[in-house]
């Protein structure tokens, strides 16, 4: 019946597809459809959960009970069960959301707020009006804090480090993750993953949407720069600057993320080709994804 | 960031700024009244309106308060760097990694070190694509 194949879809959708979808490869030279395919993946799971128990139910209310009298009460019971049990998943979503939503803010905003009082602007020979600052803080980083009230920083070890094309390209890059609101998407990602129980969740795909993210912003700077600056941009980036920590260390442990730089870099060197039949391949499978669940509610509709 | 407004238009955060600036220039114990003569803005302001800034600093733990007979006197709680540095560090090390991945988006994200040789190779793949 629809109500089994809906749940069955939900947990295939939550739990298999994120991560069958990151051990693919190719998705990753398209990366915008590739991010499409996974948000449908993501709500195509939300969608078929909350319609699973109404799915079971609805049929009987629509038909009406043909059973006699004695059956009324199973059914109320089965309507109390189903209503509390579609409303608990969307409690949790929503408890979710907000936890994460007002946690990314309120992060952002505490550092926004130092940021404001410590930051420096461009040094001499860069334009003053420039949207960007300089932190005076040992080591390489670079970094933007999305949203409306956005800033672009980068520490001075960064900016003595790269020369000036490839300055741009960082740039570009961290200012592509702004304009497009690239935070949005993640937060809808951190949402769904925080959502699902803790032992159950696809930290390999998780991974891969936030590398999706920077081939992305990846893009963007080339198309300001060219490959060539950002591809070196991304190499010295990398290299600790003498006397100082390197990059932020994820707390996963150095292979996990030294991987997405080494990826980045594959797809920056193989970014002149375009992958069209891919990308249509990803967006029909978006599509068909995102209209599956209400194709298996039809029938008993 | 905003651009340097006039006075009527400024923001709390710029006349932060202004005071933490003269605070780190300053000997330590600041009153209110040399903080205020002290700013460099086109008009002089209130002092009720730096005594609430100066105020509201402290409450964020960047400046230090002293009570010296009647009146307080202000300290910078640290140096420009060595609150950048310990900022810094603070932020790299807590929170769950996915909060912290999300809420900045870092050019480069993750230690590479043992996969530079690696980096440098493919780098040069780069270069001999484009400029070969």
């Amino acid at each position: 019946m629809s109500a089994l194949l809906l749940a069955l879809w939900a947990a295939m959708m939550a739990y298999a597809a994120p991560r069958a979808l990151s051990r693919l490869r190719w998705p990753r030279r398209s990366p915008r459809a590739a991010l499409l395919l996974w948000q449908a993946t993501g709500l195509s799971a939300v969608l078929a959960a909350l319609l699973t128990v109404p799915a079971a139910v609805l049929p009987r209310l629509l038909t009406g009970p043909d059973e006699p009298r004695s059956w009324d009460g199973w059914l109320l019971t089965g309507l109390v069960v189903a209503t509390a049990a579609t409303a608990g998943i969307l409690l949790v979503l929503l408890r979710t959301g907000h936890r994460v939503g007002t946690g990314l803010r309120r992060l952002r905003r505490e550092h926004r707020e130092l940021l404001d009082l410590v930051a420096i602007p461009p040094p001499s020979g860069h334009d003053a009006s420039e949207d960007w600052r300089v932190l005076d803080a040992p080591g390489r980083t670079a970094y933007c804090l999305p949203g409306l009230r956005h800033r672009l920083v980068l520490s001075r070890g960064a900016v003595a480090s790269l020369h000036r094309e490839e300055l741009r390209a960082v740039i570009a890059h961290e200012r592509s993750h702004i304009r497009a609101r690239h935070d949005l998407v993640l937060e809808l990602f951190t949402v769904l993953h925080q959502s699902v129980p803790r032992r159950l969740r696809a930290r390999d795909g998780m991974r891969e949407v936030q590398l999706l993210i920077e081939a992305l912003a990846d893009r963007a700077a080339m198309a300001v720069t060219g490959p060539l600056p950002l591809a070196r941009a991304l190499v010295v980036m990398a290299e600790p600057s003498t006397g100082a920590p390197g990059p932020p260390v994820s707390t996963e442990g150095a292979l996990g993320a030294g991987r997405h730089t080494r990826t980045r870099l594959e797809l920056i060197l193989e970014s002149d080709r375009p992958h069209l039949v891919g990308a249509a391949t990803l967006i029909t499978a978006a599509a068909v994804i995102t209209l599956s669940p209400v194709l298996l509610v039809w029938p008993s509709v | 960031m905003p651009v340097r407004r006039s006075l009527f238009a400024a923001s709390l955060g710029d006349l932060e700024r202004a005071v933490m600036k003269v605070l780190w220039a300053s000997r330590p114990g600041q009153s209110v009244r040399q903080v205020r003569d002290a700013l460099d803005t086109e008009r002089v302001l209130a002092y009720t309106t730096v005594l609430t800034v100066l105020d509201r600093l402290a409450k964020k733990h960047l400046v230090t308060r002293v009570r010296t007979g009647r009146a307080w006197s202000y300290s910078a709680a640290a140096s420009r760097e060595e609150l950048t540095a310990g900022w810094m560090r603070r932020s790299l090390e807590t929170h769950d990694d996915v909060d912290r991945r999300a809420a900045m988006l870092y050019f480069l994200d993750g230690a590479t070190q043992d996969e530079l040789a690696d980096l440098r190779a493919a780098l040069t793949e780069v270069e001999q694509r484009h400029l070969g």
